[in-house]
């Protein structure tokens, strides 16, 4: 799932469980799903990191993504 | 009129103002400074074999030959300068030309900007402007006139820059590229950033720190061009064309540092602005400083102030976003417990409810019991047994209410009413039909 999913789906549990409209059960079932998707998005954040590469073109048209000289 | 090639070098000897069928320029006098003082200094003789041209009347040069030699003289005395005056009588000819006077109050020369000449002018002059034209001064035989040809022009208060500026604008404007509705969001996470920028500029280490710096999760796809320079905007154009049909960014970060206006012209062109506009994913425009306002920007979905800035909103760094997982995980955590203890109070609201239920349950049957009770009471023989009845019983507590049931010698209760008598049914014969109780 990607980050950007993940963070979507926390802030609709987070709605979820602040309506209180939920049965405890059903609660209880989304807070552990939340946990869960909090877990994995803090490991993501953690291997986040920035690459930088450059776009070359092929004489065909095609392309190539190379790393930059530095 | 005719188009004809411009002075190009300082020596103009390949300048052919005459037309076609011209014969070829005469040969170099020995520099008369000015033929009218010659003229009046040596009076004509005729008949003179070995008179130099024009001396006599029978040695007169053509129109065309004078016209060169003062064609000549000009440009071989001037070297290309800077010149100063107000534009008047400007024409631009359909033929491409621009055509115009400089003048100030006591004389004017005519101008030309041919029209490959016009790339270095940002937009053609108006009557009045007060501009600095280079070029270099010739001659125009066709009409015997001196004339400036023009390459570059510098207008009072950056005039002419403003105006090309406010014509790109109104252009871009009619055909609705700067309509607000047009600005597309940013997306919130974008994983390919492609940047539009010059490699070894100021922009693109600008731009890398900041992501680094916020550890951003994203690719950044350099995307070269140049930034300034005659070939920048086609370069640009045509990085944004390949971003385009490489397809895999999510982003287009197009600038570049800070630098004189000319060296910002490129993003004011008519042309990058319209492929910024092209584009297929969302852009940012950050060209040069916060005081910088180029048509590229006005294009763009965002304009940032600097590269720096076109970074950061574009990324959103860890810290961030690792504080909003925080807020989030309050925010469950938090509405988590308020639904269990709405609900164990929910329970604690039943159980009362149910003693409170089952106690008037009890209530109600003690009542109805005593009520039972009453009515038993009522029916009871021992009220009569009160009033000196009595009930007789065999053994097994059956009430004898019949002859029949006395048996001869037969033990039996009689009950009365504070107690209970043993009693014995006597021998039968002397009252037949009628037992005797002893």
């Amino acid at each position: 799932m990607k980050f950007e999913a993940r963070l979507a789906r926390l802030e609709a549990i987070a709605q979820q469980l602040e309506s209180g409209e939920l049965e405890l059960s059903r609660a209880l079932a989304l807070f552990e799903e939340g946990v869960e998707q909090l877990r994995a998005a803090a490991d993501e954040l953690t291997k986040a990191e920035t690459r930088v590469q450059q776009l070359a073109e092929r004489a065909n048209g095609t392309f190539d993504v190379i790393e930059p000289r530095e | 009129m005719t188009p004809r090639r411009a002075p190009r070098g300082a020596e103009g000897s390949d300048l052919d103002l005459f037309a076609p069928d011209s014969p070829p320029p005469p040969p170099p006098s020995p520099a008369p400074r000015t033929p009218s003082t010659r003229r009046s200094a040596r009076p004509p003789e005729p008949e003179r074999a070995d008179a130099y041209p024009g001396e006599t009347a029978q040695s007169a040069v053509t129109v065309s030959m004078l016209a060169q030699a003062a064609h000549d003289v000009i440009e071989g005395a001037f070297i290309p300068l800077w010149v100063r005056g107000e534009v008047s009588d400007f024409k631009a000819h359909r033929n491409g030309h621009w055509y115009f006077s400089l003048r100030d109050r006591t004389a004017q020369i005519k101008c030309v900007v041919w029209s490959r000449d016009q790339r270095g002018v940002p937009a053609s002059p108006d009557d009045g402007m007060q501009v600095s034209a280079f070029g270099r001064l010739s001659v125009y035989a066709a009409r015997g006139e001196m004339q400036f040809t023009v390459v570059r022009i510098e207008a009072e208060g950056d005039g002419l820059r403003r105006k090309a500026l406010e014509r790109t604008r109104a252009r871009l404007e009619a055909d609705g590229l700067l309509a607000p509705e047009r600005k597309r969001p940013l997306p919130r996470f974008p994983r390919v950033i492609a940047v539009v920028t010059s490699l070894d500029g100021a922009a693109l280490h600008d731009i890398v720190a900041v992501l680094r710096r916020r550890a951003a999760n994203v690719r950044l796809i350099i995307v070269p061009a140049k930034v300034q320079g005659d070939s920048a905007p086609l370069e640009l154009c045509a990085a944004l064309d390949r971003v385009n049909r490489w397809g895999k960014a999510d982003l287009v970060i197009i600038g570049r540092g800070g630098g004189g206006r000319e060296d910002l012209w490129a993003f004011n062109d008519e042309r990058v602005a319209r492929a910024v506009a092209a584009c297929d994913v969302p852009t940012i425009s950050a060209v040069g400083h916060e005081v910088d306002m180029s048509i590229c920007d006005l294009v763009a979905d965002v304009r940032a102030p600097t590269p720096s800035a076109a970074a950061e909103a574009a990324t959103r760094s860890r810290a961030e976003l690792q504080s909003e997982l925080k807020k989030l995980s309050l925010r469950m955590g938090s509405a988590a417990r308020a639904t269990v203890r709405h609900e164990s109070d929910r329970l604690r609201h039943l159980q009362r409810d149910v003693a409170a239920a089952s106690a008037e349950l009890v209530q109600r049957r003690r009542s109805d019991l005593q009520d039972v009770a009453g009515r038993l009471h009522a029916l009871s023989p021992l009220s009569t047994l009160a009033r000196g009845y009595a009930v007789a019983r065999d053994e097994q507590g059956a009430t004898l209410s019949d002859v029949a049931a006395f048996r001869d010698d037969m033990p039996f209760d009689l009950v009365v009413r504070d107690g209970v008598v043993p009693a014995r049914v006597r021998r039968r014969g002397s009252t037949p039909g009628n037992p005797e109780a002893t």
